[in-house]
């Protein structure tokens, strides 16, 4: 039986070994002998962190001496208390600690006071948590916020609201504030209506990593914001449509693909960035419902939003769509072309894995890969020719074309992988070798492992790393201080140009284009 | 993450610096990334596991590290670029074991790696995580320095 009875008299040895036995046994009979040892420690480092450890699980057993020491007199006693207070939860002591965290002006000790309530997470605690929403330290701030939405206190719904908001002042929406950041996740927890609606109006925030934490919150959230967000892509303006349009391909639900559908049949997508972004959605999602309105979809003139029709079908190939492109590829027409070359430039194996049984359909998707420039599709064509194998594969593989390595490197980064497969076939009709990233830190990758490319093209909003940085970041690198970028961007975002320019842009491009206007801005700028 | 675990994460970065290299970081305002990527030109990176999994890096501007080194080691600095390494190298151990101490306190239990320590001028690192990436920026006279905290 262990007993602290002489225990500064010790050997060291025994005094582990006593320590290590209270901590195991927890007996509440050691507490004012571990509080004395606590108020006057031994002196050796070990031994009286042992010590804390000790008192710490002594405590744990003991509610009403936690509460009680609290507010004891000795300072490294309260702090223990209050910490242990929060780690086991005890309701009762959230009385005392409400009253110490209005009186405490250190903010340490407050942090210290407020994160055991948070733990606690006891209604009792609501009125200290709304009194330090604003406190100047950003960290007892956040913490009140994320409290209060664990809460769920609706009174503070108008304040982390009001947060939201001012986070877009032209002074502050360069930065994403802490505060900002658990306001959105504060305002996702709880999950009302008003909040969520709020959030969707929010989807267009200025700054892109306040962006990319809504679209998360939402993702997360699923169901409940489906109706929400279907709403907006109605009522809203180009720019929330195609944001809308891809969070509801990131959550993915029917319900998501239902409502887009609907929303396409009333005619709400007739802006061509909008029928992008709603046939990629439907790609992700994938219902019946989804798949008819992307074989709809076929019928789509404009290059890049076929290749993101034909993107969305490759991810769902059935007998159905099969046969409609079939008809449509062999039927020697406009159209036919545009779906073949669309299949070819998107590298759609798997349809073109299935169109291929059917002589008249391969034949124009081998005139279509004839036309490609690209090496790495024709590769990819070629390898599959081969695993389909007979003699009509034989004599096509004859009829492709022998790529010739290109020299000259391009880099092209875009988050959507449609736009990437136009930038990548319109570089390779102009003889580049044509590197591809879905992200600006990727694309960044590529330029420090030593790539030397000729012009870069990149997408304004990207996830992880968006343009913007990616060019700020080019520029600082040696030997890229003059190095052409083409930044493409949409209509909206034209009041980011001038910033852009100032980071570095050496022109713009503003989506939707036609390939040939980009070939152009190229050609012009390496003349 | 709960930015409760940031915290000691500071008062262990003041403390350290303070007493071993006789600076006095000012901390600034957090802030959460863009990106997932730590720049700087040295790096102390810690892998923590436990109550959650993450990593947390403190990145040096060169001007500060030179400054910790000469503090740390007077006049008898041999090799600028090994005396810097192990520096920061330790800095970050002292800085993890520190904090992990505090976290403990508060009943969050984590294990540390290592530190690993990157150099080169203006080098990124990537931090493997889902969840947006808090950095607290610090200050001192002699340059700044960053730690940055991810977790899953």
């Amino acid at each position: 039986m262990a007993t602290l009875e002489g225990f500064r008299d010790k050997e060291f040895l025994d005094q582990i070994t006593i320590l290590n036995e209270i901590s195991g046994n927890k007996d509440s009979e050691h507490l004012p002998g571990l509080v004395k040892l606590l108020k006057s420690p031994v002196g050796d480092t070990s031994i009286d962190y042992m010590v804390v450890n000790a008192l710490n699980a002594v405590l744990s057993q003991s509610e009403s001496e936690t509460v009680a020491g609290m507010e004891d007199d000795h300072p490294g006693y309260r702090i223990l208390c209050i910490r242990v207070a929060g780690e086991y939860g005890f309701g009762t002591a959230t009385p005392t600690l409400v009253k110490i965290a209005e009186q405490e002006t250190d903010p340490d000790r407050l942090m210290e006071v407020l994160t055991s309530l948070a733990r606690i997470s006891d209604s009792g605690a609501l009125p200290v948590f709304r009194k330090y929403l604003e406190h100047e330290d950003p960290f007892i701030s956040a913490l009140c916020i994320e409290a209060l939405g664990k809460l769920r206190d609706l009174s503070s719904v108008g304040f982390l609201k009001t947060i939201l908001t001012e986070s877009e002042a032209p002074d502050k929406y360069e930065i994403c504030d802490i505060t900002t950041w658990k306001a959105v996740e504060s305002l996702a927890a709880f999950d009302t209506e008003d909040t969520l609606a709020f959030l969707v109006e929010k989807l267009h925030h200025k700054n892109p990593t306040v962006r990319r934490i809504i679209t998360d919150a939402m993702t997360d959230i699923g169901s409940p914001v489906i109706p929400l967000l279907l709403a907006a892509f109605e009522q809203g303006d180009t720019d929330m449509k195609i944001l809308t349009a891809n969070v509801l391909g990131f959550i993915a639900d029917k319900a998501c693909a239902d409502g887009l559908v609907a929303a396409f049949d009333k005619g709400l997508a007739s802006d061509n960035n909008v029928r992008y972004a709603l046939y990629e959605a439907l790609g992700r999602v994938g219902t019946m419902k989804g798949i008819i309105c992307l074989v709809d979809g076929l019928t789509e003139e404009e290059e890049l939003t076929l290749m993101a029709v034909i993107g969305g079908l490759e991810k769902h190939v059935n007998p159905g769509i099969v046969a409609k492109l079939t008809t449509i590829v062999q039927s020697a027409t406009e159209q036919g072309d545009r779906v073949a070359k669309a299949i070819i430039n998107t590298g759609a194996t798997n349809l073109f894995d299935a169109l291929y049984e059917n002589a008249g359909a391969g034949d124009g998707l081998i005139a279509a890969l004839e036309q490609s420039n690209d090496p790495e599709i024709i590769e990819e064509f070629r390898s599959l020719l081969l695993e389909i194998g007979g003699s009509r594969a034989e004599q096509d593989l004859a009829r492709l074309p022998q790529p010739e390595a290109a020299t000259r490197k391009a880099l092209a980064a875009d988050d959507s992988r449609s736009m990437c497969a136009m930038h990548k076939a319109i570089l390779t009709d102009l003889g580049f070798d044509p590197l591809l990233a879905p992200n600006g830190q990727e694309a960044f990758e590529l330029i420090e492992q030593g790539e030397e490319f000729e012009i870069i093209i990149t997408d304004m909003n990207m996830p992880v790393m968006d343009g913007l940085e990616l060019v700020g970041k080019v520029r600082n690198t040696p030997g890229y201080e003059d190095v052409p970028i083409i930044m493409v961007t949409t209509e909206s975002e034209a009041s980011q140009q001038n910033l852009a320019r100032k980071t570095g842009v050496t022109a713009f491009i503003t989506k939707p284009f036609k390939p040939d206007e980009l070939k152009e801005k190229i050609n012009e700028l390496l003349a | 993450m709960d930015v409760e675990l940031a915290k000691p994460f500071i008062k262990a970065a003041v403390d350290v610096l303070s007493t071993m290299a006789f600076i006095q970081p000012q901390v600034g305002k957090p802030f959460v990334k863009k990106n997932n990527m730590a720049q700087g030109d040295v790096t102390g990176l810690v892998g923590l596991t436990g109550e959650k999994n993450g990593s947390v890096s403190l990145s040096f501007s060169k001007a500060c590290a030179v400054a910790i080194v000469k503090n740390m080691l007077g006049d008898e600095i041999e090799d600028i670029l090994s005396d810097v390494k192990d520096a920061v190298g330790e800095m970050t151990n002292m800085i993890s074991g520190q904090a992990r101490a505090g976290l403990a306190e508060k009943g969050l239990i984590f294990q540390g790696s290592t530190p690993t320590v990157i150099m080169g001028d203006n080098h990124t690192i990537s931090h493997l995580a889902k969840s947006p990436i808090m950095a607290i920026p610090f200050s001192t006279d002699h340059g700044g320095f960053t730690i940055e905290f991810c977790f899953e």
